[in-house]
């Protein structure tokens, strides 16, 4: 008996030992990364004379969310099919994919931008789609001077600083200078919106809330609850799901059912199983299931079964198709991209950060006398774009990065089988 | 082994740490209990019932899985990882056969038409689910029957990751929607804003009952079942009087993996979703709970089922999702400190 527990703690020591080796070499990976960068940098100007620049993207193109970043993906690619070169300077597209099993994973995204910053003809970034994601990778972005452009991330701890914002803004930038942008609306806006929309439209006030727990949904969720709060509206019950180990959202419904809840708000995306609850609702509570953003896709129309009836999302971004101007670039891109499933709720967003990073782009190359220009210089243009006209806005940023007028858009589902159909969209400064 | 246990219980109980240990969650317990207490009397009767419907028909799931794991440790000792696996498989395989049997989503198939397709999927993916576990038997775990008990349980997390990944090639890593094809109806007790008793919570607790209810009649009743109350008890002994170890081992893999099975498609008819990795947390869960109410002990299984499955629903009706798993664990160190062998006890001879 005894040799047996010997040799069982032999088998355990050597596999701890493994481990150790092994945790080792991944922070010595780590450790050299600045090299790489650096190394990266000097390259900088060897590349000027090969005449190309990189954009890269870092979407969740596969698995789960794959409904969601793959139209997203095709946005950012057709405006880089629009403009090949510039000035004798060629520009090349390049996809990441940051899914890890099938989710997306904030390792992987900042993996991912260490793979970008080795690359020095990489010069600007459309993306993360996640908030989760960009809080990972906007500090090793940051680090090597990377342009970053979001279609869709909405958490406002990323560019504002509030007093419950874990990290705040800063410490997310160790250079102290900003490389990170989007156009989307952030946080603030995207839950309040909703729930002006259930008093002031669906004239609803009592909402049951739940969230998944994620930087993304909680947050939203967080947002939701006070704007409905100051409102008059009334929070009937919460839960802060683990979404990875909970399939059971029947006791929520019915303690919701029990508090006479008029409609449900998930703050939640249908990749961490927002719709599974609509679908669990079925035969329990029949009322409106709202949500923000991460809800609006196939995927969620899928999970809500039969019961897919009544429901609303947000979106952090306008509907190319409500402007006139934009209706060329609309009608080419699903001459490019023939499937329903290749257009997506942030595909033009997507277009749009994309049109500006090339604008940002022509515009440093032009500042660096027709040569490849640096990744500070590339960030520099961006931060002065002004009154650049896209396909669903018209875009300028301030100091933290943020778009300074934003759109957000409602869609609800409609008809069987059912899809998500745009309602109506206002401007935010 | 069990008085090892024991001792070590003694010397836990000994220092002022356990002491400690062991007051701290009796004083989380009782808080809990308190405030449940007054949640339920807050929230009244009728929520209570629901939720407690919710917690049989959880426990129900749970038990069916527990069942597989405990009548295989009880007769070989092995903690068959893949057990979880062979659960999400059976969820797999009727989600692939219902669109074959014409059952759809919003289909107008009701009645005889609906129920036989059903069992019929229900038998397919049992046997299929079984005939997949005996298999991982005899590959994996019967060369290995005197090998270090170190060496089978690694091939059994290695079988595990195996079924993971043929299930994540197959469909995909994606929470795969779960026609919601059983009938809507409930029946409702006192009115709309009483607890409503669904057709899906009274199907998974009689499809359940009905299974465990078939296995200890077979255990208790057939001589393949006692050839297997042999073999738990003494392997060799039971060899000598004739008894084919192999194929009694064989058959409990084959009868653990049927109501995997049943489990898996009833998780998926329940909840409506499922996921390729679904089985480790589902088989960690029914593994709790088959220690909990007595590893080998297969009333001690559906009994742990069903106390783990309240606890969880009770907990997520009462309290909030992120204090089940807590409460859960929690109640499990308690038994298992005052009762090493678990509710109703081991049926593992001592060795």
């Amino acid at each position: 008996m005894q040799k047996r527990w010997l040799s069982m703690a032999s088998v355990l020591t050597a596999i701890a030992l493994v481990a150790a080796a092994c945790g080792g070499g991944g922070t010595s990976g780590t450790t050299s990364t600045p090299g790489a960068s650096g190394s990266g940098a000097a390259a900088t100007t060897a590349a000027a004379t090969t005449g190309e620049i990189i954009i890269a993207s870092d979407l969740p193109t596969s698995g789960a969310d794959a409904s969601s970043g793959l139209p997203t993906q095709n946005g950012v690619a057709f405006a880089l099919s629009q403009t090949t070169s510039y000035k004798g300077i060629k520009f090349t597209f390049k996809p990441f994919d940051d899914t890890v099993n099938g989710v997306h994973d904030p390792q992987k995204g900042a993996q991912n931008v260490q793979q970008m910053l080795s690359d020095p003809k990489v010069v600007a970034m459309v993306g993360p789609f996640n908030s989760n994601v960009a809080r990972a990778e906007i500090p090793i972005a940051n680090g090597g001077q990377l342009a970053m452009m979001s279609p869709s991330n909405t958490n406002e701890c990323l560019t504002q600083t509030f007093p419950y914002c874990d990290p705040q803004p800063a410490a997310l930038r160790p250079t102290g200078k900003n490389n990170y942008f989007r156009i989307a609306a952030p946080d603030t806006v995207q839950g309040p919106a909703m729930a002006d929309y259930i008093l002031n439209t669906l004239k609803l006030t009592k909402v049951a809330v739940f969230s998944d727990n994620e930087t993304f949904g909680k947050g939203v969720a967080d947002n939701f609850v006070k704007r409905l709060q100051a409102k008059g509206g009334t929070l009937t019950n919460r839960s802060d799901f683990d979404w990875k180990t909970t399939n059971d959202f029947k006791p929520f419904i019915n303690a919701a059912k029990a508090a006479g809840a008029q409609a449900i708000y998930a703050g939640a995306t249908s990749a961490t199983k927002a719709c599974i609850v609509r679908s669990q609702m079925s035969g329990i509570l029949d009322v409106p299931f709202t949500g923000p953003d991460g809800i609006g896709d196939d995927q969620c129309l899928k999970d809500s079964g039969s019961n897919t009836a009544n429901m609303f999302f947000t979106n952090a971004a306008g509907d190319a198709a409500q402007n006139p101007d934009a209706a060329s670039t609309v009608a080419a891109f699903k001459q490019a991209y023939p499937k329903a499933s290749d257009l997506g709720a942030y595909t033009f967003p997507a277009y749009d950060c994309a049109f500006i990073l090339i604008d940002a782009v022509k515009r440093a190359i032009d500042a660096a006398g027709g040569k490849v220009p640096t990744r500070q210089q590339v960030i520099d243009a961006v931060q002065s774009t002004s009154g650049l006209k896209g396909t669903v806005g018209t875009y300028a940023f301030d100091a933290n990065g943020d778009p300074k007028s934003a759109t957000m858009a409602f869609w609800a589902s409609k008809g069987t089988p059912a899809a998500w159909v745009f309602q109506s969209q206002f401007s935010v400064q | 082994m069990v008085s090892s246990v024991a001792n070590a219980r003694t010397r836990l109980l000994a220092g002022s740490r356990g002491r400690l240990l062991n007051g701290t969650l009796f004083a989380l317990i009782a808080i809990a209990l308190i405030i449940l207490a007054t949640k339920v009397a807050t929230l009244g009767p009728a929520y209570f019932i629901q939720i407690v419907v919710y917690g049989l028909a959880n426990g129900s799931i749970f038990a069916l899985i527990a069942l597989g794991y405990t009548m295989v440790y009880g007769i070989v000792e092995l903690i068959n990882f893949a057990h979880g696996d062979v659960f999400t498989l059976g969820g797999f395989i009727s989600l692939w056969l219902l669109p074959i049997f014409g059952i759809t989503e919003g289909g107008n198939v009701t009645g005889a038409g609906l129920i036989l397709p059903l069992l019929a999927i229900l038998i397919l993916s049992m046997v299929v689910c079984a005939v997949v576990n005996v298999t991982i038997e005899r590959v994996a775990y019967r060369p290995l029957r005197h090998a270090p008990r170190l060496t089978p349980l690694i091939t059994a997390v290695g079988m595990s990751f195996v079924l993971e990944g043929i299930m994540f090639l197959w469909r995909g890593p994606f929470n795969l929607h779960y026609p919601n094809v059983l009938p809507a109806t409930s029946i409702e007790l006192g009115g709309a804003n009483g607890p409503a008793i669904g057709f899906k919570d009274v199907a998974v607790i009689v499809i359940a009952v009905v299974l465990m209810v078939a296995l200890t009649l077979f255990v208790e009743r057939t001589k393949l079942g006692k050839a297997m109350r042999a073999t738990a008890q003494d392997k060799d002994a039971a060899e000598l009087m004739g008894i084919d170890i192999n194929r009694t081992i064989a058959a409990t893999f084959f009868i653990g993996a049927l109501l995997a099975g049943a489990g898996g498609m009833i998780f998926g008819l329940y909840y409506n979703t499922i996921t390729f990795d679904q089985g480790f947390t589902a088989g960690l869960v029914a593994f709790t709970a088959a220690v909990f109410g007595g590893i080998g002990n297969i009333q001690g299984a559906a009994l742990g089922g069903l106390v783990i499955g309240m606890i969880q629903s009770l907990s997520d009706g009462y309290f909030d999702t992120a204090w089940t798993q807590v409460l859960i664990f929690a109640i499990l160190v308690l038994v298992l400190v005052f009762r090493p062998t678990g509710i109703l006890g081991m049926r593992v001879p001592e060795k």
